[in-house]
């Protein structure tokens, strides 16, 4: 990291494995969300206070804020350079950071390859030794802790989201794509 | 907000820019004011979301899944990917670079507003973590936050009330 007044690095343009995509914003649009308060319940994974309630709703498809809360335990991984180059980054091992207050975060509902629910979650996070951390939360094994904590749920309807292989980059990322049945 | 000082303007769509208000804290300097107002009714429309590939950047990506939408003002509602580096305002008027890949963006929050001249211009603030983890936030500097492998972005619709 460096900081300077007016000069700096210029922006870097990176080269990716795969061939070129021309098609660099890829969106859909629906006419309306819905907007939905949800409590993410104490003792269940961040996967399943997300996943379950919304399911119950219709609502598999959607992007949320997590509007901050203690995590009983909390793992989350860093992006650095891929040392194997299959990509330019690879998520590195899950950083366990125990007992973790979230400051903020954002989770992506979509679905997976396989079709099943996948939640994608960035957020920063106050460690339990005061240190501010950030990166990819992992769903599945992050705990909420004794309290409810409050999200916000914008609905994506009339379109999905779901993983798919992008060429270019070398990995699988969330796509919008046309509802399957 | 003026972190983006020098950068170009989208293309301008004629006849939008009359009567349109516009938050004067959010002018850029150089920018005539149509109209000022401190608070703004009106209500959320369609919602967008979108895949933004890896190279474009952070800020004019958001301008440009506006012109492909049709938006002319949005307000992000959720936001995560990764950046090749991150550049950040400072309250000096400075810029701070974190360096990476990647940088992840762990919080989001901006809109875009059409201004007095047609253009459209996003307002983005955040927070984003290093390659260690370690976490910084400012203004995003349009122009100067490459994305590197994804940013998905959902944005919903602005709709002012019309001026009585």
């Amino acid at each position: 990291m460096q900081r300077s007044a007016l000069a700096g690095p210029r922006p870097r343009t990176l080269v990716h494995p795969g061939p070129f995509n021309p098609v660099r914003i890829r969106s859909m649009c629906s006419p309306r969300s819905r907007h939905i308060r949800l409590s993410l319940q104490p003792g269940l994974s961040l996967f399943d206070a997300l996943v379950q309630p919304l399911a119950a709703l219709g609502i598999r498809n959607a992007s949320t804020t997590i509007l901050g809360g203690g995590f009983a335990q909390l793992d989350y991984c860093v992006a650095p350079a891929d040392p194997s180059r299959a990509a330019v980054v690879a998520y590195s091992r899950p950083i366990c950071a125990g007992r973790t207050w979230m400051v903020f975060g954002n989770a992506t509902l979509g679905k997976g390859l396989d079709g099943s629910p996948l939640v994608h979650c960035h957020a920063a996070i106050r460690t339990e030794d005061g240190a501010l951390r950030g990166g990819h939360i992992v769903p599945s094994t992050s705990r909420i802790g004794d309290t409810p904590i409050p999200v916000l749920v914008t609905s994506l309807d009339g379109f999905e989201l779901r993983v798919a292989y992008d060429a270019e980059t070398n990995i699988a990322l969330l796509q919008p794509c046309e509802e399957t049945p | 907000m003026s972190a983006a000082p020098g950068r170009p303007k989208q293309a301008r769509t004629a006849g939008e820019a009359e009567g349109t208000p516009v938050s004067a804290a959010r002018q850029p300097e150089d920018t005539p004011v149509a109209s000022t107002t401190n608070v703004e009714t009106g209500s959320m429309g369609r919602v967008a979301y979108a895949r933004i590939a890896p190279n474009e950047d952070l800020v004019q990506g958001v301008e440009k899944l506006c012109l492909a939408e049709g938006f002319q003002h949005a307000f992000v509602r959720g936001a995560l990917g990764s950046l090749v580096d991150a550049c950040v305002g400072t309250l000096d008027g400075g810029r701070q670079y974190i360096r990476g890949p990647a940088v992840e963006i762990v919080s989001l929050a901006g809109e875009v507003r059409l201004q007095a001249d047609g253009s459209l211009s996003a307002a983005l603030s955040g927070v984003v973590a290093d390659p260690q983890g370690c976490i910084f936030g400012g203004p995003f500097v349009a122009g100067a936050n490459p994305i590197c492998m994804t940013f998905e972005v959902t944005l919903e619709e602005w709709l002012p009330a019309p001026s009585p």
